[in-house]
């Protein structure tokens, strides 16, 4: 089964090669994307941005080291260092023209994930202004195929089934929710005027490598373990180092078991739990859909199974050795307020409780069918799968040291100097 | 030698004068106190070692006293670190060495003579309190306005009474001589200059309380700092300016404000009476009925009214339940909007808006430290603007019914004192992650979380000391140790940590009377002071926004920061003057409310209603 290859590593034989414009190519899907696209012997324009001082170039090549991408791979990926949320994608003329003129398929992943309302126009200039102006910027080109990475839970405020295709929704849970289903509308009158194939990518929670636990982005399911985590390593070292002066303010001590009791009580949440999905099924599912959907279409990239915030917490208790979380019912919060620890989880929960108590069930049979075909399956999240996600996070210090040395896996690349016009830049 | 670094360091004195105050109670530099004149101050000593280095200034008698008096004892170093991160006793010691190898190279000292002005300028104030020495004059020829260029005056004479102050604007009359007054060696509005004489008031720091009358009587070598400190001792407390700065001559120049003007009020709020010296050498009081009336108000540049050689401050009762607190926004509308229902409900004495960079900056003992916090507090917590308050019991009490979550004094310590941590990366990436539709501080910032801030922060004088200097972790540890230095009452009335907004650069700062119900006017006029300065280049930021006068009108402040030795960084203000002064101008004139300070300057005697109101 193709998912539980480690994704990175697979070479395809170059066949059909086309060539790719992959948005947010330095996100967590994007990246992801262009490197099995790569790999599949596809050229790929990436669409990125300089931050904190890197340029968009520096930033895909220690992307591209992670991966352990080689250098003839490499050669076959040129950066485009542009912004989603300005005119023509903030690219210069040249790259206009190449975009227009060369690219066959776009990979739009680039998106702002906050749910929050607070950052609700920052969520809009990306997810709706971003997307327009990439619509603009492409509307007179070659480019044939436009692969939206949306969500399953454009389905909004609903319970029960959620069908494969697009639907009217009266009420979301957050912006992203919203913005990402007025992206999906945008894209396919877009799409449907220009004679354009769409093919709409909604996967559910998307984690790490199943297989191998790497991933590049620490938050949704890794979040509130990480915070765990954080006030684990906090308190131990004060009741060792200072005799716990701290931990007692928290009720907080070493149990008799070895393990490290920790007063938080998660409020019982009573429905299916949140739908997982591994970044490897992620990609190896869509590279499936675009081979096996020349039409294009809807495609839910779910899991089968939720898994139970109940299942959950008996993982992270049994992985990092802590006692003391558990679930607690409603009626207990009343008899006993929440400390300071729970009100955090009780922020995340409020945020992400919609996917925590998850009583929706996204129809997949269209995808079911093509994943079936390839041998495509989605694995359970099962105890060794998170506890391989868990070691990676906890060794990547939840992200800190990602990209140090040693890290990646592979020794640092000179910067390649392949053929390239003055505008963009090789990221090898 | 000289050492350029060192010299560069000392070009960068900011001229504030913090270094005449005891604020930190390390005690002052000796020598200037013994001997009063500017450049036996650190500050001093800054200039002298850059005009030496520059070669501007000889090696005379004066200044070999000068370097000589200086025992080396450090304190410089401690003052001017808290407030500024530079480290001055460096200077200190290279004009030592510089003084030595001159000597040693068996170079001559330069005698200064006299004249006959100085001559007569010494009958007056005394053999020892007027000089002409070159090391002298140009420990005044600095100003901390970033535009002033470095000016010598002829002479610098110390007036010890009033009667020789009358006694050196006649001489200074008859011979012709310009004359200024520094009231404590600079002018930290600036251009305070003459080719002439400049009478520094160091010598006059009489203070005497009438508290029958709840007056004190406040002679113009007095600041700010040592003028609060004389009145709390006897149970009181003064409207208060910038702490080095003289009390006479900030009410004359700037009218004395302060986010104790919303219960202090501004101007002749401030006083019960001036005494003068007008410029024929005459003395007058403002309360004469014949004395020329300061009180009004015109909208022009306009000279003050004489020397002040002596206010008589109003008074203001402290009662023993007073504590400080701040209110989180998220947005500075709403913070501007509590702070004037709290001016017009009359809820608290001092009212401030801050900004994350002046919270950040003021609580920070480095200027790296200030850069995590800000980023800690506004991108990660999403705590953008405060309302800062003082008051008593009841007005805590009404603040916490109407607020959901206030900073109160237990959590600023924890604050001040777990700094370095609160901008720990690690703790910063889990508070970052914290998404929803309430800002972060909401949750992090309610009872329930202390234990969990207590433990995350790790709140202790040692903590705070972290992030500074290994060699004065020791000092700062027994400075934050003090309960005054985490003290959000203390910390207000004294205003010892405003002059750390310099730290980064000097400071220009936009001072704008604006109408408290008009957030849309201030908002324009801070959007086109930050337009302006980016246009060209200018660090810019929010300063503060204090009410006045039950919520009617504001003191808005609004800050340019430039490295004042650096030409490029001076043609760019210079430029940028060409567009903001017409906005402001235009703004004073044709908006109701609107008044650039630039128009009170020198009339700070005028009743405040002559101008927020007409």
């Amino acid at each position: 089964m193709e998912s539980q290859a480690r994704s990175v590593r697979i070479t395809y034989p170059i066949n059909h090669q086309k060539t790719f414009l992959v948005t947010g190519g330095t996100g967590f899907l994007g990246s992801h994307l262009a490197v099995r696209l790569l790999a599949y012997g596809h050229r790929v324009f990436l669409l990125a941005r300089g931050r904190k001082g890197d340029s968009a170039v520096a930033r895909v090549r220690r992307l591209l080291d992670w991966f352990d991408v080689d250098d003839g791979t490499r050669s076959m990926l040129e950066v485009l260092e542009g912004e989603m949320a300005q005119p023509l994608l903030g690219l210069n003329e040249g790259d206009v023209q190449a975009v227009i003129g060369r690219v066959d398929e776009i990979v739009h992943c680039a998106s702002d994930t906050s749910f929050s309302a607070r950052k609700r126009d920052h969520v809009v200039r990306t997810n709706i202004e971003g997307l327009q102006n990439l619509l603009e910027v492409v509307q007179e080109g070659r480019c044939r195929a436009f692969h939206l990475i949306s969500t399953a839970y454009v389905a909004g405020m609903v319970s029960g089934v959620c069908r494969e295709a697009f639907g009217d929704v009266e009420a979301f849970h957050n912006i992203y929710e919203e913005t990402k289903f007025r992206a999906e509308r945008i894209a396919a009158d877009h799409c449907d005027q220009n004679g354009i194939v769409l093919y709409v990518h909604r996967p559910s929670i998307v984690y790490g490598d199943a297989n191998s636990g790497r991933t590049l982005l620490f938050n949704a399911l890794y979040y509130p373990i990480r915070t765990l985590n954080y006030f684990q390593r906090l308190y131990t070292r004060d009741i060792q180092e200072n005799n716990g002066e701290k931990a007692q303010g928290m009720g907080v001590h070493m149990a008799s078991d070895g393990t490290l009791y920790l007063p938080v009580r998660i409020e019982s949440l009573d429905a299916s739990g949140v739908n997982l999905v591994p970044v490897n099924h992620f990609v190896a599912a869509f590279m499936a859909i675009r081979k096996e959907k020349p039409e294009g279409g809807v495609f839910h990239i779910v899991n089968s199974r939720n898994t139970a915030i109940r299942q959950l917490v008996v993982y992270i208790r049994r992985f990092f050795q802590l006692s003391g979380i558990r679930i607690a019912e409603p009626d207990e919060f009343i008899k006993q307020p929440k400390n300071g620890l729970e009100l955090l989880f009780e922020n995340h929960i409020q945020v992400y409780g919609s996917y925590m108590r998850d009583s929706r069930v996204f129809e997949n049979s269209r995808t079911a069918a093509i994943l079936a075909g390839q041998d495509v399956v989605c694995p359970d999240f099962s105890y060794e799968t998170f506890a391989t996600c868990m070691r990676y996070a906890v060794d990547m210090d939840w992200g800190r040291r990602l990209y140090q040395e040693g890290d990646t896996g592979c020794a640092k690349k000179s910067l390649m100097d392949t053929k390239r016009s003055p505008h963009r830049k090789s990221a090898g | 030698m000289f050492s350029e670094q060192t010299r560069q360091m000392a070009a960068q004195c900011r001229h504030y004068a913090m270094c005449k105050i005891d604020y930190l109670g390390t005690g002052i530099c000796a020598s200037g106190m013994e001997n009063h004149y500017v450049s036996h101050f650190p500050q001093g000593r800054m200039d002298i070692y850059d005009a030496l280095a520059r070669e501007l200034i000889p090696i005379t008698r004066g200044l070999a006293e000068i370097v000589d008096s200086c025992d080396l004892c450090g304190i410089c170093d401690k003052q001017c670190h808290f407030v500024t991160g530079m480290r001055p006793l460096e200077v200190m010691k290279g004009l030592k060495q510089h003084l030595k190898e001159w000597i040693d190279q068996g170079n001559d000292i330069i005698p200064v003579e006299s004249d006959p002005e100085l001559d007569a300028l010494r009958e007056i104030v005394g053999w020892r309190w007027a000089t002409n020495d070159p090391a002298v004059l140009v420990t005044y020829a600095n100003d901390p306005f970033p535009l002033a260029e470095m000016r010598m005056p002829r002479y610098v004479a110390l007036p010890g009474t009033r009667d020789e102050v009358a006694a050196l604007v006649r001489f200074a009359n008859a011979r012709g001589i310009p004359y200024v007054v520094r009231g404590n060696g600079g002018s930290v509005f600036g251009f305070v200059f003459s080719d002439g004489l400049v009478m520094d008031m160091h010598r006059m720091k009489g203070i005497e309380i009438d508290a029958e009358n709840w007056v004190v009587l406040v002679e113009p070598g007095v600041t700010s700092f040592e003028l609060q400190q004389a009145v709390v001792k006897r149970g009181f407390r003064v409207n208060t300016a910038e702490p080095a700065a003289t009390v006479c001559g900030n009410i004359v120049c700037t009218g004395l404000f302060s986010t104790w003007a919303n219960a202090y009020g501004v101007n002749a709020d401030s006083f019960v009476d001036m005494e003068f010296v007008d410029n024929k050498g005459d003395i007058f009081r403002l309360n004469a009925p014949a004395a020329p009336n300061a009180f009004c108000f015109e909208h022009k540049l306009t000279p003050a009214p004489g020397i002040c050689i002596r206010a008589h401050v109003r008074l203001h009762p402290v009662t023993g339940d007073e504590e400080g607190w701040f209110v989180p926004f998220a947005s500075f509308e709403e913070a501007a909007a509590f702070a004037r229902e709290m001016s017009q409900r009359r809820i608290g004495l001092a009212i401030g808006v801050l900004g994350g960079h002046y919270l950040s900056t003021f609580m920070s003992p480095s200027a790296a430290l200030a850069d995590n916090v800000r980023f800690s507090l506004t991108e990660a917590i999403g705590l953008d603007y405060v309302v800062f308050m003082i008051g008593d019991r009841f007005a805590r009490e009404a603040v916490n019914a109407m607020q959901e979550v206030v900073i109160d004094q237990d959590l600023f310590r924890m604050f001040m004192l777990g700094l370095p941590r609160l901008a720990d990366d690690e703790w910063l990436d889990l508070v970052s992650g914290m998404d929803g539709d309430r800002p972060p501080y909401e949750i992090l910032l309610q009872r329930e979380m202390r234990p969990v801030l207590d433990a995350v922060l790790q709140p202790s004088p040692e903590t705070a000391a972290r992030q500074v200097d290994e060699d004065l972790r020791e000092f700062y540890t027994k400075l934050y140790a003090r309960p005054e230095m985490t003290d959000m009452v203390w910390l207000n009335m004294f205003r010892i940590l405003s002059a750390r907004m310099s730290r980064r650069k000097h400071m220009f700062a936009f001072l704008v009377y604006v109408p408290m119900d008009r957030v849309d006017v201030i908002e324009q006029i801070c959007t086109a002071l930050g337009r302006i300065a980016d246009d060209y280049g200018i660090d810019n930021d929010y300063g503060f926004l204090t009410p006045l006068d039950m919520g009617k009108r504001g003191i808005l402040e609004y800050d340019y920061y430039i490295d004042h030795q650096d030409p490029a960084e001076k043609e760019k203000i210079r430029k940028a003057a060409v567009v903001f002064e017409p906005f402001l101008d235009n703004l004073s004139a044709t908006t109701k409310g609107v008044k650039w300070l630039k128009y009170i300057f020198s009339q700070g005697c005028a009743r405040k209603e002559a101008f927020l109101y007409t």
